[in-house]
């Protein structure tokens, strides 16, 4: 069975360590799709909904800690709509376990990684689980 | 009914020859029966042609947004129009000391729909007077309790009395039942995952995508819509599956902490799809969360628009 497509939505703030860099911007496994982003607070829902209707499996938004926002505010604002996010989707059927949002402190070196790797293990279990295939966009997949 | 309308045509009279309000906002009668059509009246001799009943199912406060901010507006408000019209007050859509609101308590609208689901297609006239409708089909009178032909939006709503005008007309209602309010939502809830996503299609995949309920709602303001963007296009404009979810979806989110629940996105379909449950589950989800009900009072910013660290930290375990 292929590996789950997750689509990740990074805040170009968070990923203080080099080697964290170096690893997304070069190494990242190729079913996962990254969208670097000035600030959480810049996700949209429709990014999520573009995501999901271009057929990622799951969807991660990567950010600060909240009280770290580079610009002060913008994850606690991405934080509400997020959070309120999930449980609407999940209300029509797509399953909240594939929407996943976390903060990374900027000391902690390979959080990313680990995360990363937990959220696919995650989602491997969740194909085995019969779930409502949201229609996807025409033009294909992400 | 018709002692409210007397009241508020002289009330239209008096406003527009004192010259208090340019422009008074109500319902005059339409060429087809049970179909009144939202009214823009600016001299005082106008003010006999407006109508006021049950059957008046626009949203008044839509037509806010559209008129200049300097435009002095009189307004027939019921308790969901009353609270939109806060909504769009706090979002600088219109400023408060333009407004005239002549609140109306209201008794619920009525769905056409009902009544030419039980008498058919001939309905030439409907009077609704009490608690009773006088329906005339086919040259013959017929009666109809007024609570079978509500809106289902009506028969859950739990505000009917407007939260402020500027003057009031009749009597303040009685309160709605608390444990109806959330009926709908709590119904879908209910529902596996597979029914619940089941039901969404079903609603969504009648969809024309001719953006009736989006000229009906007081919330859909924008200059420019999210599904009218060419560059970027956010979503697919046909009525592919894909187009018409994404629609649903991002129509209902937009409008939370602002939903007023007043049905008139459900009534203006002309493909009769039910969207309130969409709206209602994020009105629920505000009021367990943040204890926010939209428009209560003209200060309160949405929970959207404001944020604090001491949200409960869902996503981090």
């Amino acid at each position: 069975m292929s590996k789950p497509r997750i689509a990740l939505f990074q805040c170009r703030w968070c990923l203080y360590s080099i080697p964290d860099q170096e690893w997304v911007d070069n190494e990242l496994p190729e079913n996962i799709k990254m969208v670097k982003v000035p600030c959480t607070g810049r996700v949209n829902s429709l990014y999520l909904l573009n995501a999901i209707q271009g057929g990622a499996n799951g969807i991660m938004v990567s950010g600060c800690l909240p009280e770290k926002c580079h610009f002060k505010e913008g994850n606690l604002g991405a934080r509400r709509q997020l959070d309120e996010y999930t449980d609407f989707m999940d209300y029509i059927g797509f399953d909240k376990r594939r929407l996943r949002m976390f903060w990374i402190d900027l000391q902690d070196r390979g959080h990313i990684q680990r995360e990363l790797a937990e959220f696919e293990a995650n989602l491997s279990q969740l194909e085995a689980e019969p779930a409502a295939a949201f229609a996807t966009r025409v033009g294909g997949e992400a | 009914m018709s002692q409210a309308l007397d009241q508020v045509k002289t009330e239209a009279c008096r406003l527009l020859s004192e010259g208090l309000v340019d422009v008074f906002v109500g319902y005059k009668a339409a060429d087809i029966p049970m179909h009144p059509q939202p009214a823009f009246i600016s001299k005082a001799d106008e003010a006999d042609a407006l109508v006021y009943d049950g059957f008046c199912a626009n949203n008044l406060a839509t037509y806010l947004p559209q008129l200049t901010r300097s435009t002095k507006i009189g307004m027939v408000v019921r308790g969901c129009e009353a609270r939109a019209v806060n909504i769009l007050a706090l979002e600088n859509q219109h400023s408060r000391e333009n407004l005239f609101l002549v609140g109306v308590p209201c008794t619920g609208v009525l769905d056409w729909r009902k009544l030419t689901a039980r008498f058919g297609e001939n309905v030439s006239a409907a009077v609704d007077e009490g608690d009773t409708l006088q329906v005339t089909v086919d040259g013959k009178t017929q009666q109809l309790p007024r609570a079978e032909a509500l809106h289902a939006s009506c028969q859950r709503c739990q505000h009917p009395n407007p939260t402020w005008a500027d003057l009031m007309i009749g009597e303040p209602l009685p309160e709605g039942d608390p444990e109806r309010v959330w009926a709908q939502a709590d119904e879908q809830i209910g529902k596996t995952k597979a029914e619940r996503y089941a039901w969404f299609a079903h609603e969504a995949e009648r969809c024309i995508r001719c953006y009736a309920c989006r000229e009906a709602c007081p919330m859909c303001y924008c200059a420019e819509c999210f599904v009218d963007h060419i560059t970027p296009r956010w979503t697919e404009s046909t009525t592919s599956p894909a187009g018409q979810h994404a629609w649903h979806i991002t129509r209902a989110f937009h409008q939370t902490g602002r939903c007023v629940d007043c049905g008139a996105c459900e009534r203006a379909c002309p493909m009769d799809i039910k969207m309130t449950y969409l709206t209602d589950k994020l009105n629920q989800d505000m009021q367990v969360k943040y204890g926010f009900v939209a428009g209560m009072d003209i200060e309160t910013q949405a929970p959207f628009a404001t944020f604090s660290l001491d949200d409960k930290d869902r996503f981090v375990e």
